[in-house]
């Protein structure tokens, strides 16, 4: 295969997973898929290969992965059929990472044979169980199943789905735009075999997984050989307070890479559990942000590199341990090996990011409809200060990069009323490079009674800075802020009772600084003093080399 | 009758096209632009036009410009010192903007820095409900403190934007009063003015953007205008907004954020026109350049309108022909990724150093180095000659990237133009196949100082069946110009279910709109034949967010209802999503009107017949690889000018001009049109 016609059909099949995404997106009802994107696309091969993706959650790949790899555990090919589209979530018996991630899979056939298949992934906020403790109270559980068969959806098992879900009318609408999407890519697909031919495209997909192993095991030869560790940990595993270990030991030798977790805590009680997809994803997103942020998603990556955890351990856990909110744990993994390879590679790796996925979810019967309404809204934090730079304020980090919904569309469709969306002023830890700045959200219930879901982590343990740098701010959920009744809630809450005019304020944690903070050129201190960044009291503490003189604001 | 004067100011060169009402004569000219005060490159250059065509000042009827003022502006960051007024609780909005981060690998990509610093930020007590309702009045006294509070800080301008402006505007008419009376001299926006649509962010990030930009803009019109006056031209300018019409400086002046994406506008205004001429309605732009390439679909004559873009990583919600821009054109540099692939762009050598072959101390190879390799450019140079190529320098760059690669330099130039190629192809169809567009039904316009010499490839790829060269590629902007229509947008947010009692509440808002634009073609003084008003609804499924443009069938305002409209909404939510639910309810978010002014429409002189034959144009032959396998072709080469009405010249050949190439693949056939419009087919 000429390099030429190799770079132009990749170039293709990104096209088309593309293509699919920003349908995905625009054609979707749900407040969570259509604003947050919360959804993404890919291509694999016959093997259940990645050929090309359209990411816009590095976590997805995780379980979009998982399920083709089940599916083809199940069926052979023989066994499939064109017309045939599968849908999964389960993250024990379908390569799921949890439950709301729903994966509609299409094999792709051309001259008569298994191509590959399509697959979108999209997380549909719908209900929330209390007091998890199993995977069985998280909702509804699908193993690969067949929902359309010969072309035609089976309108029994679409009617089992929603039967199962809170808001029928927006999964249905979501799940048609997943269908129209994947027989979109399957249609684009067909042009592209068409147009060059199965056998020259089924060529260029083999090379293009060569290639991805050729560019990872040439970022792992760059880093020195050597055992790199580092620990961290959860503020707790969802249910008491105990903190619970995040540890990893990388071995790098060599173009190939080893990465354990032996010594992490035990599967956790609450819902923080990491199934193994879930774990590979975030190795992947990690390593791949800090050794080379062009290495393809693909099969070549993970036989450059190898990933060991331990059974029954919160980052490789058994059923039916419940998974719902493993983002959390994700991130710290991320963090983990972010801390582990820092000392590896001095100067490329950036401090602590805000190292949770916080979350707010309202439930409840919307008086203005009487209907069944689910807000969920996940938001961003400090990223870490980098050698060179502060850190981003008020952005997601590592393992998800959802939007937020605006403020207009969320009062339109929602009973509820947001008071203020603000970065939390300190909470960028100190350093020669600042540490990003957190988020504050606090939300109001109106005209009824809802029920309250927040899940945070770092509220107790704070993000760590680097090369001297200071940790950033820790998060908090905190009940009607500002009056006498003022409360902090745990930082994970479920089933918790909202009266009408209560408030909740989130406050997303910050991030680690980077470098002495007397360091810090003194008129960019006076510059974030201007603009409420820090308080006088801390940058007299933190920057002494501040006092008096010319701030370089605008 | 007079003259009617079209000026395009790039950022190297400024180009002027002069056509007489009364002869249909034209006269082209290009003068260096001045960054400077680009109001003085436009002087001499229409001091320099009128000298060449022998025209008084005074016969000048008529100018419009293009200008990048603004675009520059943004991208450069050196607009105004900003301020804001917002909601309280919501002044970090501008900064936090959708949360998302820049790249979801890339750990170093920096956010765009926001263009008002957060200590100008300032909140005061409000707040409107989704209802449109007052949950928190708006003390006068507080914002009169605030506004006294900005009062020291030097500032040039003011943005004011409040959640629900576009339901409730009168608390930033408010703010906006006592600003003009508090604050004398400093530029003030609000965003109920600007952009009175829903989603906040995306209205606070156009509002600051418009703040930011009024008071240069306002500079450069008031300049503009005196430059013009003083060399005698009495007509008042005219100036290319983002939609692809024009407005007159002034009301552009008044907001500027429009004139943001005008740059490749007047250019595919100019395509659509020259393609109109042969009677191809639906055609495909392809402009490339330097450093990028702007490609646009046209419909039955009218270029398509987006109202989401984004530039320099500012979000705006402005009215916006739909094109979209890739980062790969004649300066893009080839290189090996780490995998070992070949890669182009999206860095760009530039006008400096440029590519290899311009000898101007660029070492890296580039499309253009590639293109002189295979003898696709001649090495007698651009411009007619007067800029000349370097071939041993160009052959040198491109031989360093094919030893990195383990290829031989021809296959390496052969494989960067195969990739730049595969990369321009994408973005045709991103604007067609992607919307839905069967490219067997279309024409192809390829202008530019680059587009000629790889559209002949790019139309067999896709499958494109005629390609259409404009007589001056490098000038179609310019010509662009004096064909648009004047055109101005207006928006009003209203969300509603469709059906048969809203048609009414439709109306009512659409006449007030259209009473607005009645109001403006008056100023403009646009005579009834000449005017346009065109309907249009954002529609949606109740429980989308994105929206479908969808035009406002005339039957339903003369008793059809909502049912032509319904038909409507579904057959584009089929063609571009591939389902349409007949049983779902659909709502109307945003109510538009595009209120237009029609132009003269120019005649541009015909060519005459040929005469002689087709070899009496030609001018040299050369040597030039099409496919590494048949190795190098000997190929004729024409020179345009010389090339008569009814010339055909048959691929593979070579066709030169003053401002760009034409190469004609082997099996593809020019045939040049009595308009001096090359009409290209597959043989």
């Amino acid at each position: 295969m000429d390099r030429i016609t190799l770079e132009v059909i990749g170039a293709g099949l990104l096209t088309v997973a593309e293509e699919m995404g920003a349908a995905l997106i625009r054609a979707s009802y749900s407040t969570n898929i259509k604003e947050r994107r919360d959804c993404s696309t890919a291509i694999f091969d016959a093997r259940g290969r990645v050929i090309a993706q359209a990411e816009h959650i590095p976590m997805h790949l995780g379980s979009l992965l998982g399920t083709v790899e089940e599916i083809l555990r199940r069926y052979p090919p023989s066994a499939l059929a064109p017309g045939d589209m599968f849908i999964v979530n389960d993250p024990y018996t379908g390569g799921g990472t949890h439950l709301p991630d729903i994966n509609l899979v299409a094999p792709v056939f051309a001259e008569g044979a298994l191509f590959g298949f399509v697959a979108n992934i999209a997380h549909h906020a719908d209900r929330t169980g209390e007091k998890i403790r199993t995977i069985w109270d998280e909702g509804l559980r699908i193993p690969p199943i067949r929902l359309l068969e010969g072309g035609r959806l089976r309108e029994d098992v679409m009617e089992l789905l929603l039967a199962n879900f809170a808001v029928p009318d927006e999964r249905r609408g979501d799940f048609r735009a997943q269908l129209a999407v994947n027989r979109l890519g399957e249609r684009r697909l067909g042009e592209l075999i068409a147009r060059w031919g199965l056998a020259t495209v089924s060529a260029a997909c083999d090379e293009l997984l060569a290639w991805g192993e050729r560019k990872i095991r040439a970022a792992i030869t760059a880093v020195p050989d050597g055992v790199y560790r580092f620990a961290d940990a959860m503020d707790d595993d969802g249910v008491g307070e105990t903190p619970v270990p995040i540890v990893v030991a990388i071995t790098v030798a060599g173009d190939r890479m080893h990465v354990d977790f032996a010594g992490s805590g035990p599967e956790s009680r609450g819902d923080l559990n990491v199934v193994r997809g879930a774990l590979l994803a975030t190795v992947y997103y990690a390593l791949k942000a800090i050794l080379d942020p062009t290495i393809p998603a693909n099969g070549g990556f993970y036989r450059a590199i190898t990933v060991e955890a331990p059974e029954g351990t919160i980052v490789n856990a058994r059923p039916p341990a419940p998974v719902g909110w493993r983002t959390q744990t994700c991130q710290r993994i991320a963090d983990v090996v972010f801390g582990a390879l820092a000392a590896a590679l001095p100067g490329r790796v950036p401090a602590a990011g805000n190292g949770a996925n916080a979350a707010m979810v309202f439930t409840g019967v919307d008086p203005r409809t009487r209907r069944w309404y689910v807000y969920l809204e996940t938001l961003g934090g400090g990223a870490g200060a980098t050698a060179e730079a502060d850190g981003l304020d008020g952005v997601q980090v590592h393992v998800t990069n959802t939007s937020n919904l605006p403020v207009e569309c969320l009062e339109l469709e929602y009973p509820l009323l947001v008071r203020e969306y603000a970065l939390v002023e300190g909470s960028g830890g100190a350093g020669r490079t600042r540490g990003g700045m957190g988020i504050r959200r606090t939300i109001e219930v109106l005209d009824h009674e809802a029920s309250f879901l927040g899940s945070l982590d770092r509220a107790r343990i704070a993000p760590w800075g680097l090369a001297g740098g200071r940790p950033g701010g820790c998060g908090a959920l905190v009940l009607n802020p500002g009056t006498g009744g003022a409360q902090r809630l745990p930082s994970k809450v479920w089933g918790y009772r909202l009266a009408p005019g209560d408030y909740v304020a989130i406050l997303t944690p910050g991030a680690g600084g980077y470098g002495p903070p007397g360091e810090r050129p003194a008129p960019q201190v006076r510059a974030d003093l201007e603009d409420g960044i820090v308080d006088t009291g801390r940058a007299a503490a933190d920057y002494p080399q501040a006092a008096g003189g010319e701030s370089n604001g605008r | 009758m007079g003259y009617r004067l079209g000026i395009d100011v790039g950022g190297t060169f400024t180009d002027l096209v002069l056509f007489s009402e009364d002869t249909g004569a034209v006269v082209v000219d290009k003068v260096p632009s001045v960054p400077a005060d680009p109001s003085e490159g436009i002087l001499s250059g229409i001091v320099s036009i009128l000298a060449r065509a022998r025209a008084k000042p005074a016969s000048v009827s008529y100018v419009a410009h293009g200008t990048t003022v603004a675009t520059n502006t943004l991208l450069q960051r050196h607009g105004a010192r900003t301020a804001l007024v917002t909601t309280r609780g919501f002044r970090d909005l501008l900064e936090i903007a959708r949360q998302r981060r820049p790249s979801l690998y890339d750990l170093h990509a920096p956010k765009p820095p926001v263009l008002v610093r957060r200590a100008l930020r300032r909140e005061v007590q409000e707040r409107v409900t989704a209802d449109g309702s007052v949950r928190v009045p708006l003390e006068a006294a507080e914002v009169d403190r605030v506004l006294d509070a900005l009062a020291g800080e030097g500032l040039e301008a003011l943005a004011i934007c409040f959640l629900y402006s576009f339901l409730h505007p009168e608390h930033e008419r408010l703010v906006a009063e006592r600003a003009r009376a508090r604050l004398p001299g400093v530029a003030v926006s609000a965003s109920s003015e600007v952009a009175p649509e829903f989603r906040e962010y995306e209205r606070l990030s156009t509002t600051v953007a418009n703040a930011y930009l009024l008071p240069r803009m306002g500079r450069y019109a008031e300049a503009f205008r005196r430059r013009v006056a003083e060399v005698g031209v009495p007509a008042a300018p005219y100036i290319n907004q983002s939609n692809g019409g024009t407005i007159s400086i002034e009301e552009a002046a008044r907001a500027p954020v429009r004139t943001v994406l005008s740059g490749p506008s007047a250019g595919v205004a100019g395509a659509a026109w020259t393609a109109s001429r042969l009677g191809l309605d639906s055609i495909v732009t392809f402009d490339m350049g330097g450093t990028s390439t702007d490609v646009s679909f046209v419909r039955d004559g009218t270029p398509a309108v987006a109202f989401e873009r984004e530039i320099g990583g500012i979000p705006l919600r402005v009215a916006a022909l739909d094109i979209h821009t890739i980062g790969a054109g004649g300066g893009s540099v080839a290189w090996r990724d780490s995998g070992g692939a070949l890669r182009v762009g999206p860095e760009s050598a530039g006008a400096h150093p440029g590519p290899a072959c311009y000898a101007r101390g660029g070492q890296a190879p580039t499309v253009t180095d590639a293109n002189l390799l295979l003898g696709r450019l001649g090495p007698g140079g651009l411009l007619g000659g007067a800029m000349a190529l370097d071939v041993g320098a160009a052959e040198r760059a491109v031989a360093a990237l094919a030893a990195e690669l383990g290829l031989s330099p021809l296959e390496t130039a052969r494989g960067i133009v195969a990739v730049v190629n595969a990369n321009m192809a994408g973005a045709l169809r991103v604007v067609t196949v992607q919307r839905g567009v069967d490219p067997s039904g279309l024409a192809l316009v390829a202008f530019g100082g680059a587009g000629p010499l790889h559209a002949g490839a790019l139309a067999r790829e896709l499958g494109i069946p005629s390609l259409v060269v404009p007589p001056s590629p490098g000038l179609l902007c310019a010509l662009g110009l004096l064909v648009e229509d004047l055109r101005t947008d207006a928006v009003r947010t209203w969300v509603g279910t469709l059906e048969p009692a809203t048609i009414a509440s439709l109306d009512k808002l659409f006449l007030e709109l259209e009473a607005e634009a009645r109001a403006w073609l008056d100023r403009e003084r646009v005579p009834a034949p000449r005017r346009s008003l065109e309907r249009w609804l954002d529609m949606r499924y109740a429980g989308q967010n994105y929206e479908l443009l969808v035009p406002v069938p005339e039957d339903v305002w003369t008793g059809g209802g909502v049912e032509p409209l319904r038909a409507r909404f579904l057959a584009m939510h089929e063609a571009a999503y591939g389902y349409a639910a007949d049983d779902e309810p659909i709502q109307v978010v945003n109510v538009r009107l595009v209120a237009r002014g029609r132009p003269d429409p120019p005649s541009l002189p015909r060519l005459p017949r040929a005469t002689c034959a087709v070899g009496a144009a030609l001018v040299a032959r050369r040597r030039v690889l099409f496919d590494l396998d048949a190795g190098f072709v000997d190929c004729p080469v024409y020179d345009r000018a010389r090339l008569g009405a009814g010339h055909v010249v048959e691929g593979p050949a070579v066709i030169e001009q003053f401002d760009s190439t034409t190469l004609l693949h082997p099996g593809q056939r020019a045939t040049v049109d009595d308009l001096g419009v090359l009409l290209v087919h597959e043989g």
